[in-house]
């Protein structure tokens, strides 16, 4: 095994040896293990362990990032020869002005879980084995289609030309995904649900498949509906994915200095409906985005981005915030081996509202409730355009289920949808990965189904 | 990596004799230079580098994985115990071998001609040709943002297995993509493309990347002065990029032998139905020009030309060693893996519908109020293969008025049931085209890999067509 602080010294003295006038080793070892199982049982399994390195080069205003999967110590500082020669003859970067100058840590909670360390092959196979007798306990016509869980422990060590000092954590991560498929004369229909998390805190098996279950059952010999504009609560899984694909871009800092977002020069104005505030938190308990420093060593922050609509901040990470004169929120991630950290989410959390779903659909007239979609990410964030399908939606006329609903498109723009086209969000939430948030319940959606 | 085939047949030996009835060793290198300039500015300048080696075993009916980047001859035991261990863990119980004798392992090489070695040019050059695409592009009216990257790929593999495979294979993909945003008035949008070829860096420098970049600048500008469509139901000509992306999306994940077998397609129990209008035949091929190269998959299994479709009537599956045993079917060479981190899984390589002899325009007549569906600057796409539902961000696209091409419309998507549009396609074009990219590929269950797609130009009675 490689000693990871001894090589990670040994390389920013050979970098700075080289000419590099600063210097950055981001370096991470991921063990996991993974089985999958379709509703004929067990499929297959791997275990395995890779370990990655990121070096980040300035000589003056000349940038780089290199990466590798490194197998030896050797692999480590070759990476770091070979990316000082790259720096010297990259063009300048004018808006480069330094390396991140004060990394740390903030205190998180609920970030480690020594269950899932010790998870192995025969505890998640029985995991799995519980989970494919649940759907047709529920109902006859239901089966497990797909179940997949994968267990791993992450660590990552950061060093730079200004802290020296290794900087380091480790984080357990947890991933469950059921389909549950229905089946009734020739109908069909499937839904999923997951858990994602670095603890089992959270984690209710029973309660996700049952609700996995209950949807497909309740959405089969689902059929368009009229073309027209509709009312629509969209559920937290979906609306989790429509805040990824529109708003998290739009309020992060590269994309609005590139003028592709739409909330660029909207700082400190209303941008949302008031009864809507988001919280990024990069060290919210049990929560896949958290850790005690971002992907350039930057201690993660709790932020307000909207406050009762308004636009608060962006999400930096240290690179956009010089460009800003600002100072970075802790929003470094990185988006794969060898590219320069960006800013981005870390966990978004949606404020709650008051009313539970089943008043807010008591109290429309007329509202589809939707419960997938897909394609939402197909979407367009430069302007707002919301474009998706619906895959699982109930219409409910009056308070009363009238019919399941699938193969139709959504389209509006969501600084109308969630402003002036808003109705509530519900005081329910669940956890979708790294976002925390309830259904919202918005009119005036354009729907295409049925030809008129 | 030499180092790697060198451990891998004593791996495999090991392996067996440990107590795997089969097993499979994987050796793998991907090296990826990356050039990326964003509005002006260089923002990524690399390469990087993944290897490691990856077993899977098959004890009894379980398949178990195991992988290290770190291996040397002392971690050879701790590789092997762990993927029989995993397999092991799954306890299907059956002492019966999964395959057996009817798998026929390929043993031969492919590797890549080329001219000249795209890591043997000058880093220099490179980024200035990156530069100069980016910087003309901001300067366009219109354009606020440009994003603009040039990769190129190696990808080394070597596989062996007891089923008698020994193959070598290394594929070099290259090119180029650009994003254009562009604003005019309140209205903003972006239209991005790419083209990749495989082969070294004399395809960069005779290829006109001055005209490409333009016309993508140029589509987001009218784009963006576009109105949307109308949400509805439309007659609809599909171009060959779009038709490439709807049936590998739509279809060609619903006939991966891993789906049918676990009740996760709309295909499984049609083999010999009619599944299109009897003018669609679709075939996965390994080996088609302009398509990405797999010659043999990452279990050491040829891959052929497999015929899904042969005039509308389902003719067959894409399988791997596991699902044809299970199906009862033959192993087509669709076993791939993005990396050494993941075990094979059922995979598309090349998947198109072949030509008819339409003429392209001849598909326009008669539509009296229809849409040009264009697939430049499509945004992807996304589909349940248990339902056979799909839904498609396409690009920058034109209203059909009496035959004629009418105004452009912006942010275009469609949806429907790829059975029912199939069923629908009344007229096939004579213009089969392929194409493959070096900077995207396909992501089924969180692993990419190249693919290629395309087809000819297609008509279709009727689709629904919504606005993003």
């Amino acid at each position: 095994m490689i000693d990871i602080e001894l090589v990670v010294s040994k390389a920013i003295k050979k970098a700075e040896e080289l000419g590099a006038s600063e210097v950055e080793l981001h370096i991470i070892e991921e063990k996991e293990v993974s089985v999958y199982a379709t509703s004929k049982g067990v499929e297959g399994a791997r275990r395995g362990t890779i370990a990655t390195a990121d070096v980040r080069i300035a000589i003056g205003k000349k940038v780089t990032v290199q990466g590798s999967v490194i197998s030896s110590e050797n692999d480590v500082l070759n990476l770091v020869e070979k990316a000082v020669s790259i720096a010297r003859v990259v063009p300048e970067d004018p808006n480069w002005i330094s390396l991140p100058k004060s990394c740390g840590y903030t205190s998180t909670f609920d970030l480690i879980d020594d269950r899932i360390k010790a998870l192995d092959t025969n505890t998640l196979t029985s995991i799995i084995r519980e989970t494919l007798k649940i759907p047709p306990q529920v109902d006859r016509r239901a089966s497990a289609n797909e179940v997949a869980i994968n267990a791993s422990v992450i660590r990552k060590w950061i060093a730079n030309t200004y802290s020296t000092n290794v900087i380091t954590y480790e984080k357990t991560l947890f991933s469950f995904i059921v389909e549950v498929k229905a089946s009734e004369e020739g109908y069909e229909s499937s839904y999923y649900k997951y858990y994602y998390a670095p603890t089992f805190k959270e984690f209710n098996l029973e309660t996700l498949v049952k609700d996995a279950t209950t949807i497909a059952i309740s959405t089969l010999k689902a059929k368009p509906i009229e073309t027209g504009k509709y009312s629509i609560i969209f559920m937290p899984s979906v609306f989790a994915a429509i805040l990824r694909a529109l708003l998290v871009p739009a309020v992060r800092a590269d994309q609005v200095q590139k003028n592709r977002s739409p909330l660029a020069k909207k700082l400190f104005t209303k941008v949302l409906s008031e009864n809507i505030t988001i919280v990024d938190d990069g060290a919210a308990p049990n929560m896949i985005g958290s850790a005690p420093f971002d992907d350039e060593g930057v201690p993660t922050k709790r932020k307000t981005v909207i406050d009762k609509g308004v636009l608060l901040t962006y999400l930096y990470d240290t690179y956009t915030a010089y460009i800003d004169n600002q100072e970075s929120t802790g929003n470094a991630v990185r988006p794969g081996l060898g590219s320069p950290p960006t800013p981005n989410a870390t966990n978004f959390i949606v404020i709650p509202g008051t009313k539970s779903v089943e008043d807010i659909i008591r109290d429309s007239r007329d509202v589809l409730v939707v419960y997938s979609t897909i394609g939402e990410w197909l979407s367009n964030p430069v302007n707002g355009n919301l474009g998706a399908t619906a895959t699982n939606a109930i219409y409910y006329r009056n308070g009363e289920p009238v019919q399941p609903v699938k193969g139709i498109t959504i389209s509006g723009n969501i600084y109308k949808l969630l402003n002036e086209d808003f109705e509530a969000l519900s005081r329910e939430v669940e956890l979708v990965a790294n976002m925390l948030v309830p259904a919202v319940c918005v009119r005036n959606v354009a729907v295409a189904g049925e030809r008129k | 990596m030499e180092y790697l085939v060198d451990l891998a047949e004593k791996i495999l030996n090991e392996a067996l004799n440990r107590g795997a009835q089969d097993a499979i060793v994987r050796v793998q290198e991907k090296v990826y230079e990356s050039i990326v300039f964003d509005n002006g500015i260089l923002r990524v300048c690399s390469i990087s580098r993944v290897s490691g080696l990856g077993l899977t075993v098959f004890v009894g009916g379980s398949v178990g994985y195991s992988y290290a980047s770190i291996v040397d001859r002392d971690s050879i035991p701790k590789i092997v115990d762990e993927a029989i261990s995993v397999a092991k863990a799954l306890e299907y119980g059956s002492e019966k071998r999964l395959v057996g004798e009817e798998v026929k392992g390929a043993r031969g090489s492919y590797r890549t001609e080329f001219k000249v070695n795209p890591f043997d040019v000058d880093l220099e050059t490179k980024v200035k040709l990156v530069n100069n695409l980016n910087n003309e592009s901001m300067k366009k009216e219109g354009i606020v943002s440009a994003f603009t990257r040039y990769g190129c790929e190696i990808d080394r593999k070597y596989i062996v297995s007891s089923f008698c495979s020994k193959v070598q294979v290394e594929v070099v993909a290259i090119g180029l993509s650009h994003l254009a945003v562009a604003r005019y008035g309140d209205i903003v949008e972006r239209v991005g493309d790419q083209k990749t070829f495989i082969g070294g860096y004399e395809f960069i420098e005779k290829f006109d990347w001055s005209s490409f970049v333009n016309e993508i600048n140029d589509l987001a500008y009218r784009a963006s002065q576009a109105s949307t469509i109308t949400p509805g139901v439309y007659q609809a000509v599909v171009d060959n990029e779009l038709v490439g992306l709807l049936l590998h999306e739509a279809f060609g994940h619903a006939s991966e032998g891993d789906a049918v077998y676990s009740d996760l397609s709309v295909l499984k129990g049609r083999l010999g139905q009619v599944v299109a209008s009897e003018k669609v035949t679709i075939v996965d091929d390994g080996m088609v020009s302009g398509g990405y190269p797999v010659p043999f998959d990452d279990d050491g299994i040829e891959k052929k030309v497999t015929y899904i479709v042969k005039n509308g009537v389902l003719a067959g599956y894409l399988n791997s060693i596991v699902t044809a045993k299970k199906l009862g079917q033959i192993p087509t060479g669709n076993a791939r893996a993005q990396d050494i981190t993941f075990n094979t899984i059922v995979r598309q390589t090349n998947f198109y519908m072949l030509s008819e002899d339409a003429k392209v325009e001849e598909l326009f007549e008669g539509i009296d109020y229809g849409v040009y569906l264009k697939g430049r600057g499509a945004g992807g796409g996304q589909v349940n293969p248990a339902l056979g539902t799909f839904t498609f961000g396409v690009g920058p696209s034109y209203i059909i008025r009496k035959g004629e091409m009418g105004e452009l419309v912006r942010s275009v998507i469609v949806s429907g049931n790829i059975l029912e549009v199939l069923k629908n396609v009344d007229m096939v074009a004579n213009d089969l085209n392929v194409t493959t990219s070096v900077f995207g590929g396909c992501g089924k269950m969180g692993q990419m890999v190249r693919v290629g797609d395309g087809g000819p130009h297609v008509r279709v009675k009727k689709l629904v067509v919504g606005s993003r």
